[in-house]
């Protein structure tokens, strides 16, 4: 067995958790909305266009699964200095970049076969899901090379992930600007997209059409990219020191800032270039609103089942159809809103695991303190989501003259879903004071039965008690329902309970490591 | 006021049990006002465990914790008002330069002495402005080190802070622990090499699996001074128990190992200065013989 296919195992065997989950999680989530699709769309036309749109969402996981994987086994091994020991035995220099290229290949492979399986379960014609799976994993071949490349420009695991996940949201961005700008077609379910999407991956796998027209070109495309990007980031390696990079690490200040002595000076500069991400996601997303408006008006208003589907969903049919796609919109900003905010509180986890919060505590400052600094600018962050999510897609819809009712009021729209991230984090935050060791998991699970409850909870025809169980279920739908003050005073209240328990719990328990 | 006025830090039968792994066990330390205590003991024998405890990171499973008088874990605020503290294993924020972590760790106990914090920079030779992701062990090290001295704290408690310092800096550490020392500060060393605490510290406490087996000053702890012997090519290497101050011979043909007395160097060399001696071998005694000792004094019949 040659020596880089030893290391992709190894690699492989440390991703024993990581890759199953994101390979699961991606195929559940296809199929959970091409089900959806399928139920509700009787029309097959219909149907594949709005799958054609769907199947970006895997592709958009399936790049970011790559782009994480690649990193951590190059540019975060080489940081927390893995690699010089790796270095020393008998293997090529860029063993380890082949290694990972190799895993990641594997990986997006078996995502496709997953995702084309989830499909197939779903109900969708099997032709159509092979291809759509295969879509998928193209794009994320083609993020395992750029990867790789970032990996070796960027002097940090972080910066090197931090790079490579905002070319991931570029691309996704970029393939929906390209979308709106293109021509619909006489029918107005197919859009031939304008040039913009050819400077994307997402927009490639897109073009290869699987359920309409399947074109293997776009994945011969994507997969020579992935080749060509792979040999280079391999070239680099091979011709640098260890720990070099082709961007320097940069010096710091010398002085801490103003804010750089308090904890929540401190919690905010460890959380700004996460929450930059956040925004610029909730940014695309309001974004999308604004642009896409006027074809879902237009697209919609001429296809009846969807017509019919929106004015069941929507009892009394007067609210205009754009304002019902903005508040689905502004829906998954909140959720952007609430990870963002959970993000921000299991920070204070690795800053314990990893030994640093053992440091600050030795000040004569107080944990409830340390607690509160870090739910202050987790709540912050949420608040920032959503306000930028609402403010793109005011923007968007002012550019692209979508006549709108809520136009104005979109900010206030989005803001209604902060008290749910507010559960959120606080929850997230007690579960840190007072079951450190399974507070990742409990965080980020509390999201997800929140999402399954409240989201799907109707869809998966769950007992109303059990649905309303998650926070989600209490937001105000603006600009579609009006603002329900109870039930934002409700989480409001909830929130500040949890948090006042957190803080009363995190005074009682040991530093764990 | 009482005890807690000569005793900064005071611990009665202190416990602490992780699950089913007891960390200390009845542990008693008892740390003057003014003196440098030294706190030795193999790894792994409890030492970070107690400091954390007096800290009030963690709480004692039983027995009592006093700083100042006050119980850490009940009131870590107060407590730590004075307490300057360096871990032994040194983590550091990534992206934070180490001129930002020393203002932070400063800044959270009231801020820096400016003239202070600059000349420590110098001495320790730290580039203030390299991201921590950078540094190596011992930069870590000396960021944590010059954020415990770059303000005045009444007690220090240091855990193995010289591990990862090389000679040069190890100096300057023990120049700032001999001007902490001078300003009335109490200082608890903590350390697995004896002649680290040896030169620096006024009374020792060694530990080992959670029980302080030995406290006092270095001159009543005579037999930590005692040398270590290895000669070879002996003629009668039974005579050696006839010299004065030798402990604990062991012979194998014509080589021996003891241990000898200070005070009794001389006679020592005297007496087995031979000309067939073919090698001979000085050592200071290791923490590791002190020890094997220890079980070996306990297995046999004379128990102190």
């Amino acid at each position: 067995m040659s020596g880089v296919v030893r290391l992709a195992l190894f690699q492989a065997r440390r991703d024993r958790v990581t890759l199953p989950v994101w390979i699961l999680g991606i195929t559940v989530l296809g199929f959970a909305t091409s089900s959806a699709v399928a139920t509700q769309f009787g029309d097959e036309a219909a149907q594949a266009a709005i799958l054609t749109l769907a199947a970006s969402n895997p592709a958009f996981l399936a790049a970011l699964m790559s782009t994480f994987l690649v990193v951590r086994h190059t540019r975060t091994d080489e940081e927390l200095g893995r690699a010089e020991l790796l270095g020393s035995v008998p293997l090529p220099r860029a063993a380890s970049v082949a290694a990972a290229l190799l895993l990641g290949a594997a990986a997006n492979l078996l995502l496709g076969g997953f995702v084309a399986a989830g499909f197939v379960a779903a109900g969708l014609p099997v032709p159509g899901a092979v291809w759509a799976g295969a879509a998928v994993g193209a794009v994320g071949v083609s993020f395992v090379g750029l990867a790789a490349v970032v990996a070796q420009v960027l002097p940090s695991g972080r910066s090197a992930n931090g790079a490579a996940a905002a070319l991931v949201g570029a691309a996704y961005l970029i393939r929906g600007i390209g979308d709106a700008l293109g021509t619909p077609a006489a029918d107005l379910l197919h859009v031939s997209s304008a040039w913009p999407s050819l400077l994307s991956p997402i927009g490639w796998g897109q073009r290869s059409r699987p359920f309409t027209s399947p074109d293997l070109f776009p994945l011969l495309v994507l997969s020579t990219a992935a080749l060509v990007l792979g040999g280079a980031a391999r070239l680099i390696r091979r011709r640098r020191d260890v720990g070099a990079s082709l961007l320097p690490q940069g010096d710091g200040r010398e002085r801490a800032g103003a804010g750089g002595t308090s904890f929540v000076g401190l919690a905010w500069r460890l959380q700004r270039s996460t929450l930059a991400g956040w925004c610029v996601g909730a940014a695309a997303l309001g974004a999308v609103a604004g642009v896409l408006g006027p074809l879902v008006t237009e697209t919609v208003s001429s296809v009846a089942p969807l017509k019919e589907l929106i004015s069941r969903l929507v009892p009394g049919g007067q609210a205009g159809l754009i304002d019902v796609f903005i508040t689905a919109l502004l829906g998954v900003a909140g959720v952007f809103a609430a990870a963002a905010g959970i993000q921000a509180v299991l920070r204070m986890r690795a800053e314990e695991a990893e030994g640093r919060s053992e440091l600050l505590l030795a000040a004569p400052v107080s944990r409830a303190r340390w607690l509160g600094a870090n739910l202050f600018i987790a709540a912050a962050s949420a608040a920032l989501v959503c306000a930028t999510a609402g403010a793109a897609a005011a923007l968007g819809l002012g550019v692209s003259g979508t006549p709108t009712g809520a136009g104005g009021s979109l900010v206030p729209a989005a803001l209604a879903h902060v008290p749910a991230a507010l559960v959120f984090l606080a929850a997230a935050g007690l579960a840190f004071a007072a079951a450190p060791r399974l507070s990742i998991p409990l965080g980020w699970g509390m999201l997800a039965a929140g999402l399954v409850l409240g989201e799907f909870g109707e869809l998966f025809g769950l007992p109303v008690w059990l649905q309303d169980l998650s926070p989600f279920r209490h937001s105000s739908a603006m600009p579609v329902e009006p603002f329900d003050p109870v039930g934002a005073w409700g989480l409001a209240v909830v929130a500040a309970a949890l948090a006042g328990l957190a803080a009363y719990s995190i005074r009682r328990r040991d530093l764990t490591a | 006021m009482n005890a807690a006025t000569q005793s900064v830090i005071e611990t009665l039968g202190l416990v602490k049990d992780f699950g089913r792994t007891r960390a200390l066990d009845g542990l008693d330390l008892s740390v003057a006002a003014g003196e440098i205590h030294g706190f030795l003991g193999p790894n792994g024998a409890g030492k970070s465990t107690t400091l954390r405890v007096l800290l009030g990171l963690i709480r004692p499973t039983s027995g009592t914790a006093r700083v100042f008088g006050l119980d850490p874990w009940a009131d870590p605020v107060a407590t730590h008002r004075d307490i300057a503290y360096v871990p032994g294993d040194v983590s550091l924020w990534p992206n934070l330069s180490g001129g930002e972590a020393i203002d932070l760790l400063t800044g959270l106990r009231g801020g820096a002495d400016g003239t202070l914090r600059r000349e420590l920079i110098e001495e320790f030779e730290l580039d203030p402005r390299k991201k921590a992701r950078t540094y190596s062990k011992g930069n870590r090290q000396k960021v944590a080190l010059i954020a415990a001295f770059a303000r005045p704290a009444r007690l220090y408690l240091l855990d193995e802070p010289s591990a990862g310092l090389d000679p040069l800096m190890d100096a300057v550490f023990r120049r700032q622990i001999d001007r902490v020392s001078r300003d009335g500060a109490t200082v608890l060393l903590s350390s697995h090499i004896l002649s680290e605490v040896e030169q620096l510290c006024d009374r020792i406490t060694i530990i080992r699996s959670g029980t302080a087996v030995e406290t006092g000053t270095l001159g009543e702890l005579r037999h930590l001074k005692r040398t270590h012997f290895r000669v070879t090519g002996l003629a009668e290497p039974a005579r050696l128990a006839a010299l004065p101050g030798t402990h604990g011979i062991s012979i194998d043909g014509t080589a021996a190992e003891f241990d000898a007395d200070a005070a009794d160097l001389g006679a020592v060399l005297a007496g087995i200065a031979e000309p067939g001696i073919s090698g001979l071998t000085v050592a200071p005694p290791s923490l590791e013989s002190l020890f094997l000792r220890h079980y070996s004094d306990r297995n046999g019949s004379g128990v102190k």
